[in-house]
C-alpha cells in the first residue's frame, strides 16, 4: 500500500507528486528532500524511516523517485514496482531526465493513475498500457473498442490483445549477459558470476503459443537419460548450470515446474522473457595481468598486459581498462601498443581504450607515474584495475536450443516464422587486483 | 564569468564558481580531482612559482579542504608564503597553516622560525598576523617557544595598542593550553596594571586574560580588585560622549563593564571600606540607570544596558552582604517580569532564583509570587515557564508552601510534557519538606498520582508509603483517601500500588464503615488487578494475604483468587509462586501464626529523601536551591528550624527502597525480621523431604555458597578478609577425594591453624571420612592444602550427603573464630 509517489530532480525540487492515501501529508515531500537528498550522500540505505513514515527511493541519473508509506509494506514489492514505473516511463518517452519528465508530466500523472490504485499496484505492462494510454491525445473510442480494452485488461491473458496481424511473422531473441569478476594479482579467480537475461521481440499474428528450449543442465540430463544412458557432459554438448532464474509473467510456471519446459504466449513487441544467474564454468573473455613497481617515494612503474581469451574469429568491442593511480600523482607518461591511453586526473586513473580486439591476442601498456611527496604516512591501498568490454558470445555458455511457435487458429506454422538469435556478453564489475 | 576585484585571484574565482555549478556530488569530486592533479603537477614542476601563483594554489587547496576533502601536500608552499612581504600572501600562508598544519608536523620548526621573525618585525600588521596564528594553533609547543616573547610584547612600552590587544588574547589562549606560561613575580603587577591602560581595547582584552589568571591563582592577583573597581566606576560615571569609540548605543563600554563585573565575582566583597564604598556606589549607579528612560528605542541599546544590569545583579547576589542593594535588585527584576521581551523575563526569573536563596531578599522575592505563578501559567515560551517553576520551587517556604503546591498541582494538568516529570518531583519534595499536617501531604501526593501518574517515579510513591507507615496519625486518613481515590473508574497504576499497599496495612482502620467493608475493599482492589502489570499484581497478591489476616471473614473469597492464579492461568512465574505460597500459608497456618507472619510493617528507618537526588540527577547544574543560605550574621529562627526539620524528614535511599517493599525480589529474600520468619516456615513447608538444618550455621555475611558445588567440582568455597578456602574434588563411584586449599589473605602469618573434618552424626557408618593434618602455620599470602578422602558405604535416600568441616582459626590478634562449612558430596 504505497501512500504516495514523488519524483525529484537533483536539487530536491519536486517534479511529480502523487499522493494516494490520506495518511501522507504534504510535509512528507519536504521530509525526504531535507533528510535524504540534501544529506549529500550521507544516506546510503534505499529505505529511510522519517517520523514513522518509510521512504523507498531509487535514483536514475539525476532523478530521484521515492515511494512513501506509513504502513508495513513489502519493500521488495515497492522496489519492483518503482523499477517497473521507470521501465514504463522509458518506453513512453525514452531517457529518464529532468527535461523529459517536465515535458511529459501530464502523461506521467495519467500513467500513475492507471498503474497504482489507492496505493495498490495494478497492471504495469507497457504493451497493455500503450493500448489505452497514448500520447496522441484523446481519441474517442467506439463501444466495441472500449469493451475490448475492458475484457483484455481484466481477462486471463492481460498482456496480449486479440486480433494482432502481421504480414511477416518475425521474432528476435537477444541473450544479454553481464560478467562479474574479481581476480587476484596472481590470476586466481576470487569470485565470478554471470547475470544474464533473454530479451524477446515478437511480431507474431494471433495468439501464438511458444516453446523455448535452452541447454540447461537439468533438462539435458533428463533427456539424456530418457534416450540413451550416455552422460550428456561426455556427449560433448556444453550445458549450463543455472543457479536461479525468473520469468516474465506470461510463462506458464506450472508447466516449468512439472516438465521443465518454458512455454508461453508472448506479449506483442519487446519484453524480457527470463533472467538468470550462473556461477560455474564461466569463460572469462579477457585477462588482465598487472605489474606494479614502486621506485622510491616519488616514482612508480606500472605495466598491464591484456589478453583476449576467446575464439580467434570473434571480435571484442568497446574495451576500456581503468588503472587507478595514487592520489599524489603529479605526472604520467604512457606507452601502449594498441588503442589510446590517457591519464584522467578527474578520476585519478589511467584510462586505456581499445576499439576492437580479436580473440587469442595480447597487448600491453606501460606507464611511468611521478608522485609528489606528501606528509601523510598512509600507504596507497591500490584499488583494483577494472575493465569494460562487449563480446559477441555468452560467457556462461548459455545456448538457445529452439524456439517453436504454434498457432492453431491461423494458418502459419513454425517454419514460416523468421527467427533471429543474438548473443552479447558485457562486463559487469570486472576487476583485477594489482 | 565571476567578477574579480583588485588583486583577487581569477583562477580561484573560476574554480569556486565551477564547483558551485556542479550538478551532483560526483561532478564536484571530478572537478576537485582535476584541480588537485593540476596543483600537484604545478608544485612538482621544476620551474619556480611566484608568490601570486603560490598564494592562488594554496587558496584553492584551502577551499578544497574546507569542502571536506583531505589535503596532504602544499604545506611547504604555504610555509614559503610566510616569508613574503606582501600582506595578502602572508595572510593566506598563516591561514593555511592555522587550519591545516598539525603540530606534529616536521615543518613546525620552520613555521616557528617564521613566526618568530614576524613577532620581531617592526610592522604591527605582521606582528598581529603572527599572534593570530599562535592563538589559532595554541599548542603546548607554541606556548613553550613563544612563552617569553609574548608577555614582553604585552607590557613593553613601545608596543602599539592593537598589538597589545592581540598579545593579551593570544596569551590567554596559550594560558588555557599550558598554565605555566605566565611568569609570576613582577609580571603580576605589570599585567594587573594593564587595567589602567589608556586604550579601552587593551583593557577589554586584558580583563579577559586577568579573569582567567584570577581563576587559577586568586591570591596573587588580588591587587586587581581596586583597579577593576576604579575602572568600573570611571566607566559607569562617564557620560556616553566620553568614550567615543567604546560607546555602544549610548551605553559606555558595555562589554568591558560586564567583564569587570565578572572579574569581581571571583572575589568576596572587598575589605577596604573605600573600595567597597566605591563599588557599592557603582552598583547603585547601574541600578539607577536602569530606572532612567531609555535613550534610544533600538533593541541594541536596551540589550547592552540590561547586560550590564544583570551582571551587576549577579555581583550583588554574589556579594550577598547589602540588603539594600539586594532588595532594589529584586524590585528591578520584578519590573522585568512584566516586560514585553521574553528573554528579559527569562533572565529576570533566573536571577530571582538566585535572589530567593539569599536571606535578605527572600521576602522581597516572595512579593512577586502572584506574577510568577501567572507567568508559569500564561507564558508562551516553555523555557520561561520552566524557569518560573524553578523560581516557585526556590521561593517556597513554610508560609506559602500550601499555596504554591496547590498552584503547581493545578498547572500540572495542562503543563508541557517536557517539564512534567520535573514538576512532579518538585511538588513531591516541597510537599514533604513543608508538610506541617501530614494529611495535607497525603492529599497532595495522591493528587499528584491522579493528575500525572505517568510521571510519578517509583521513589515518589515509595516515599508516601514510608511516611504513612512511620506516622500513625495519618494512617486512617490515608486509608480512607486511597479508598476513595481508587473508586474512580480509571485510575493510574501507581495509585493502585499505593492503594494496595496502604489498604493491606491499614485497611482495618476503615473497615468499620459499611461503605468500605472488607469485602468492598477487596472487590475494589481486585477489579483493578487485571489491568495491572505483573509487578503491581504481585503487590496486590501480598495485599490479599494481608487481608486474610486482617479480615478472616473474606478468607474463602481470597483463597479462591489465589487458587485461580496458582496455576498456568497466570503466565508469570513470580505471580504463580506467590499465589501458591500464599494459598498454602492461608490454609496451613493458624490464626496466631498468620498474625505474626503478616504483622504490620515495622517503622522504616529515617533516611535521606531520595527524590531530591533524582531531581539533581535529572537536571545536573540547574536545580535551584530551595534552601536559604546561612549567614554568620544573626540567623532568623525559622531558617534554623527548617534545617533541622529537613534532616529529620530525610529518609530512604533509592536502592534500598526497592528492597524495602520486596517487589523485585522473590518472597524468599529475608530483609526485614518478619519476612524472615515467613521464609523459614515456607522453607520447611516445601523442603520437608530434604535435610537443610545447617543453614543457620552459616556466617551469612561472607561470600559463601556451597550450593554451587552440586554441579561444579572446583571453586572457591569461602572467602573473607582473612582467608580464602578453595575446593577441588574428584569422585569415582562411591569414592571421593576432596582437596581443600587454605589461602592466607592477611599480611601476617596465621599460627595455630588447624582444620578438622567431622562426620555429621547422621552419617556415621554410612560415610567414611579420612583427612590429613594441616601445617599449623600459614605464611602471609601462602596457601596450604589438605586432602580429604571419603567413601560412601551405604546408599542414601537423598542424592547428597553432608560433610561438615570445623576450622578453629586463631589469628594473630588473638580473636578466635569458628567457621563452619558444609561441603556437599554428590555420590
Amino acid at each position: 500500500m504505497i501512500g504516495g509517489l514523488f519524483v525529484y530532480n537533483h536539487k530536491g525540487e519536486v517534479l511529480i507528486s502523487r499522493v494516494y492515501r490520506d495518511d501522507i501529508g504534504r510535509n512528507a515531500v519536504d521530509a525526504f528532500r531535507v533528510n535524504v537528498i540534501h544529506a549529500r550522500q550521507q544516506v546510503r540505505s534505499p529505505v529511510t524511516n522519517i517520523a514513522r513514515t518509510s521512504f523507498f527511493h531509487i535514483k536514475r541519473a539525476n532523478i530521484w523517485m521515492a515511494a512513501v508509506t506509513k504502513q508495513n509494506v513489502n519493500a521488495a514489492m515497492v522496489f519492483e514496482f518503482m523499477l517497473k514505473v521507470i521501465d514504463v516511463m522509458q518506453s513512453y518517452f525514452g531517457k529518464i531526465s529532468e527535461e523529459n519528465i517536465k515535458n511529459n508530466f501530464v502523461l506521467i500523472y495519467e500513467l500513475l493513475d492507471e498503474i497504482l490504485d489507492f496505493g495498490y499496484p495494478q497492471n504495469t505492462d507497457t504493451g497493455v498500457l500503450k493500448t489505452f494510454i497514448t500520447q496522441q491525445g484523446i481519441k474517442s473510442q467506439t463501444k466495441e473498442e472500449q469493451a475490448q480494452i475492458t475484457s483484455q485488461v481484466t481477462g486471463q491473458i492481460g498482456w496480449r490483445r486479440e486480433g494482432i496481424k502481421y504480414r511477416r511473422n518475425e521474432l528476435f531473441l537477444d541473450v544479454l549477459e553481464y560478467v562479474n569478476l574479481l581476480m587476484s594479482p596472481q590470476g586466481q579467480v576470487l569470485s565470478a558470476h554471470v547475470a544474464g537475461k533473454v530479451v524477446m521481440k515478437s511480431y507474431l499474428s494471433g495468439m501464438p503459443e511458444c516453446k523455448f528450449g535452452i541447454n540447461d543442465k537439468i533438462v539435458m540430463e533428463a533427456k539424456g537419460k530418457g534416450m540413451t544412458t550416455e552422460d550428456p557432459a561426455r556427449s560433448g554438448k556444453p550445458v549450463v548450470v543455472i543457479d536461479d532464474c525468473q520469468f516474465h509473467q506470461c510463462v506458464k510456471l506450472s508447466k516449468f515446474e512439472t516438465e521443465h519446459s518454458i512455454s508461453f504466449i508472448p506479449p506483442d513487441g519487446e519484453f524480457e522473457l527470463m533472467r538468470y544467474r550462473t556461477t560455474k564454468d564461466i569463460s572469462l573473455p579477457f585477462r588482465v595481468i598487472p605489474l606494479v613497481r614502486e621506485v622510491g617515494r616519488t616514482k612508480m612503474e606500472v605495466k598491464v598486459v591484456l589478453k583476449s581469451n576467446f575464439k580467434q574469429s570473434l571480435l571484442g568491442q568497446k574495451i576500456e581498462v581503468k588503472i587507478p593511480t595514487p592520489l599524489n600523482t603529479s605526472g604520467v607518461q604512457l606507452i601502449c601498443l594498441k588503442g589510446k591511453a590517457k591519464y584522467k586526473a578527474s578520476e585519478n586513473a589511467i584510462v586505456w581504450k581499445i576499439k576492437r580486439m580479436a580473440g587469442l591476442k595480447e597487448t600491453q601498456l606501460s606507464a611511468e607515474i611521478e608522485l609528489l611527496e606528501t606528509d601523510t604516512k598512509k600507504k596507497w591501498t591500490r584499488p583494483p584495475i577494472s575493465m569494460n568490454f562487449e563480446v559477441p558470445f555468452a560467457p556462461s555458455g548459455f545456448k538457445v536450443r529452439y524456439l517453436k511457435v504454434f498457432e492453431s487458429k491461423l494458418n502459419y506454422s513454425d517454419h514460416d516464422v523468421i527467427k533471429w538469435v543474438r548473443y552479447i556478453g558485457r562486463s559487469g564489475l570486472y576487476e583485477t587486483r594489482c | 564569468m565571476p567578477a574579480v576585484r583588485g588583486d583577487g585571484m581569477r583562477g580561484l574565482a573560476v574554480f569556486i564558481s565551477d564547483i558551485r555549478n556542479c550538478k551532483s556530488k560526483e561532478a564536484e569530486i571530478k572537478r576537485i580531482n582535476k584541480e588537485l592533479a593540476n596543483i600537484r603537477s604545478k608544485f612538482k614542476g621544476d620551474k619556480t612559482l611566484d608568490g601570486y601563483q603560490k598564494k592562488k594554489y594554496v587558496c584553492k587547496l584551502l577551499f578544497i579542504f574546507l569542502l571536506g576533502h583531505d589535503i596532504d601536500f602544499g604545506h611547504m608552499e604555504a610555509v614559503n608564503l610566510l616569508s613574503s612581504n606582501k600582506y595578502s600572501e602572508k595572510q593566506i600562508g598563516y591561514l593555511f597553516i592555522s587550519v591545516l598544519v598539525n603540530t606534529r608536523s616536521d615543518l613546525i620548526n620552520l613555521i616557528n622560525q617564521s613566526i618568530k621573525n614576524d613577532l620581531q618585525s617592526r610592522n604591527p600588521i605582521h606582528v598581529n598576523l603572527a599572534l593570530q596564528c599562535i592563538a589559532n594553533i595554541g599548542s603546548k609547543e607554541m606556548a613553550e617557544v613563544f612563552g617569553h616573547d609574548i608577555p614582553k610584547l604585552l607590557v613593553s612600552g613601545d608596543t602599539m595598542d592593537v598589538v597589545k590587544q592581540s598579545a593579551a588574547l593570544c596569551l590567554l589562549r596559550l594560558f588555557r593550553t599550558s598554565q605555566e606560561i605566565i611568569p609570576g613575580g613582577e609580571w603580576t603587577s605589570r599585567i594587573i596594571h594593564l587595567l589602567n591602560d589608556q586604550h579601552m581595547g587593551v583593557v577589554t582584552a586584558a580583563t579577559s586574560l586577568i579573569d582567567a589568571l584570577v581563576k587559577k591563582n586568586p591570591d596573587e592577583y588580588k591587587g586587581c580588585i581596586s583597579l577593576a573597581v576604579s575602572r568600573l566606576s570611571r566607566i559607569v560615571t562617564a557620560s556616553y560622549t566620553d568614550l567615543q569609540d567604546y560607546t555602544y548605543y549610548f551605553v559606555p563600554a558595555p562589554w568591558l563593564s560586564v567583564k569587570l563585573l565578572r572579574l569581581l565575582q571571583n572575589y568576596p566583597p572587598p575589605d577596604d571600606p573605600g573600595v567597597r564604598g566605591r563599588l557599592i556606589e557603582c552598583l547603585e549607579t547601574i541600578l539607577n540607570k536602569a530606572q532612567e528612560p531609555p535613550k534610544s528605542k533600538k533593541v541594541q541599546h536596551s540589550n547592552a544596558k540590561n547586560a550590564v544590569l544583570f551582571e551587576a545583579i549577579s555581583l550583588i547576589i554574589h556579594m550577598d552582604t547589602e540588603p539594600n542593594l539586594l532588595v532594589r535588585a529584586c524590585n528591578q527584576l520584578g519590573q522585568f517580569l512584566s516586560n514585553r521581551e521574553t528573554n528579559l523575563r527569562y533572565l529576570a526569573l533566573e536571577s530571582m532564583c538566585l535572589l530567593a536563596t539569599s536571606e535578605f531578599s527572600h521576602d522581597a522575592v516572595k512579593k512577586h509570587q502572584e506574577v510568577v505563578i501567572l507567568s508559569m501559567k500564561m507564558e508562551k515560551d516553555v523555557s520561561v515557564r520552566q524557569q518560573a517553576v524553578d523560581l516557585l520551587y526556590a521561593m517556597c517556604d513554610k508560609t506559602n508552601a500550601e499555596e504554591i503546591v496547590q498552584e503547581m498541582l493545578n498547572y500540572l494538568e495542562t503543563a508541557d510534557y517536557s517539564i512534567r516529570e520535573e514538576m512532579v518531583l518538585k511538588v513531591a519534595i516541597l510537599a514533604e519538606k513543608y508538610a506541617t499536617d501530614y494529611t495535607w501531604y497525603v492529599d497532595v501526593i495522591l493528587n499528584l498520582i491522579r493528575i500525572a501518574g505517568d510521571y510519578v517515579s517509583e521513589e515518589v510513591w515509595y516515599r508516601v508509603i514510608q511516611i504513612v507507615i512511620n506516622r500513625d496519625d495519618v494512617q486512617g486518613y490515608a486509608a480512607k483517601t486511597v479508598f476513595e481515590a481508587l473508586q474512580a473508574p480509571a485510575c493510574h497504576e501507581n495509585m493502585v500500588k499505593v492503594g494496595g499497599y496502604i489498604l493491606g496495612e491499614f485497611g482495618n482502620l476503615i473497615a468499620g464503615d459499611q461503605r468500605s467493608s472488607p469485602s468492598v475493599q477487596f472487590q475494589l482492589l481486585h477489579s483493578k488487578y487485571h489491568l495491572c502489570s505483573p509487578m503491581t499484581r504481585a503487590l496486590l497478591l501480598s495485599t490479599y494475604i494481608k487481608f486474610v489476616n486482617l479480615f478472616p471473614e473474606i478468607k474463602t473469597q481470597i483463597q479462591e483468587v489465589f487458587k485461580q492464579h496458582s496455576n498456568l492461568r497466570s503466565a508469570d512465574a513470580e505471580l504463580q509462586q506467590r499465589a501458591s505460597e500464599y494459598l498454602q500459608l492461608s490454609i496451613i497456618a493458624s490464626h496466631d501464626m498468620l498474625a505474626t507472619v503478616l504483622e504490620e510493617m515495622p517503622v522504616f528507618p529515617e533516611r535521606e529523601s531520595s527524590i531530591l537526588a533524582v531531581l539533581k540527577k535529572k537536571k545536573p547544574g540547574r536545580v535551584p536551591e530551595n534552601e536559604i543560605r546561612e549567614h554568620k550574621s544573626p540567623v532568623p529562627g525559622s531558617t534554623a528550624n527548617h534545617q533541622e526539620e529537613r534532616s529529620a524528614a530525610k529518609t530512604v535511599s533509592a536502592n534500598a527502597s526497592t528492597d524495602l517493599l520486596g517487589l523485585s525480589t522473590p518472597p524468599a529474600a529475608p530483609t526485614a525480621g518478619n519476612t524472615g520468619v515467613l521464609v523459614d516456615m515456607l522453607g520447611e513447608l516445601y523442603t520437608s523431604g530434604s535435610p537443610q538444618p545447617h543453614a543457620n550455621n552459616v556466617a551469612a555475611q561472607n561470600a559463601y555458597n556451597p550450593a554451587k558445588f552440586v554441579c561444579k567440582n572446583n571453586g572457591v568455597l569461602f572467602e573473607n578478609d582473612l582467608i580464602q578456602i578453595g575446593v577441588k574434588s574428584e569422585f569415582r563411584q562411591n569414592l571421593g577425594r576432596i582437596t581443600l586449599f587454605y589461602g592466607n589473605k592477611t599480611s601476617t602469618a596465621l599460627q595455630n591453624f588447624s582444620a578438622a573434618v567431622t562426620n555429621p552424626t547422621g552419617c556415621i557408618g554410612k560415610l567414611n571420612v579420612q583427612s590429613k593434618k594441616v601445617d599449623p602455620t600459614v605464611e602471609a599470602g601462602a596457601q596450604v592444602q589438605q586432602m580429604v578422602n571419603g567413601e560412601c558405604v551405604f546408599d542414601y535416600p537423598g542424592l547428597s550427603s553432608i560433610l561438615m568441616a570445623n576450622l578453629p582459626l586463631t589469628k594473630l590478634i588473638k580473636n578466635e573464630q569458628h567457621l563452619n562449612f558444609i561441603v556437599l558430596i554428590s555420590v
